[in-house]
């Protein structure tokens, strides 16, 4: 039986010790982190002193971003109207605070009549994605799983 | 400000730009060593531009 062991007596007791108030910071803080890693890509990674993988999602979805506004992709907007402008607009969204700043740098609208800017609202969607996961791996991280 | 940005890329630039940024990502996410990482990246972007590539062919025909 592992409770009869050292190491099964020592779990019994600090898992006694972890009480519901302990746990319901933990997971709060976990939440946070994956906000925070949400509206700044690489911020929850950041916080938890992972620095490559901070660094990794920061650069990738930053790069993402300019290239899909540089191909002057399709950024949604809650106006969208139909269901699958609404879900450009989530994926688009999920970038966080770059979302905002794709905006004020995309002066010119859209062109996606070209192969190009077809591919930049790609690039963008894209990014809003990948950091959506991102984020979900941080708040994973900081919840204790291995990460 | 939009000018310092623009692109001109062909398909192939696109694809590629893309695959290598997700696969960067991909690496970074999911392994922790440095020479796994490189691993996991040069390995994920040949099969995404093989599977790319390959499926440029396979709709080949339906194009015209």
């Amino acid at each position: 039986m592992p409770e009869d062991t050292a190491a099964g007596t020592k779990a019994v007791t600090a898992e006694a010790t972890i009480t519901p108030s302990h746990h319901q910071r933990g997971e709060a803080a976990a939440f946070a982190i994956g906000v925070a890693g949400w509206l700044v890509p690489g911020l929850g990674h950041a916080l938890q002193k992972m620095w490559g993988r901070a660094l990794g999602c920061f650069l990738t979805v930053g790069a993402l971003v300019l290239l899909g506004i540089g191909m002057r992709g399709n950024l949604f907007s809650s106006e969208g109207g139909d269901a699958f402008g609404m879900l450009g607009y989530v994926a688009d969204l999920g970038t966080g605070s770059f979302y905002f700043a794709a905006r004020a740098l995309e002066t010119q609208g859209s062109d996606v009549a070209h192969a190009e800017g077809d591919y930049g609202t790609r690039f963008l969607a894209a990014a809003g994605v990948l950091n959506l996961l991102a984020a979900l791996h941080a708040y994973e991280a900081a919840r204790g799983r291995k990460a | 400000m939009i000018a310092a940005f623009a692109f001109n890329l062909s398909h192939f630039q696109a694809m590629t730009l893309f695959a290598l940024l997700i696969s960067i990502a991909f690496g970074f996410l999911s392994r922790r060593r440095t020479s796994e990482r490189v691993k996991y990246i040069i390995w994920s972007l040949f099969l995404f531009l093989l599977i790319g590539v390959g499926i440029g062919w396979a709709m080949y025909p339906f194009s015209r």
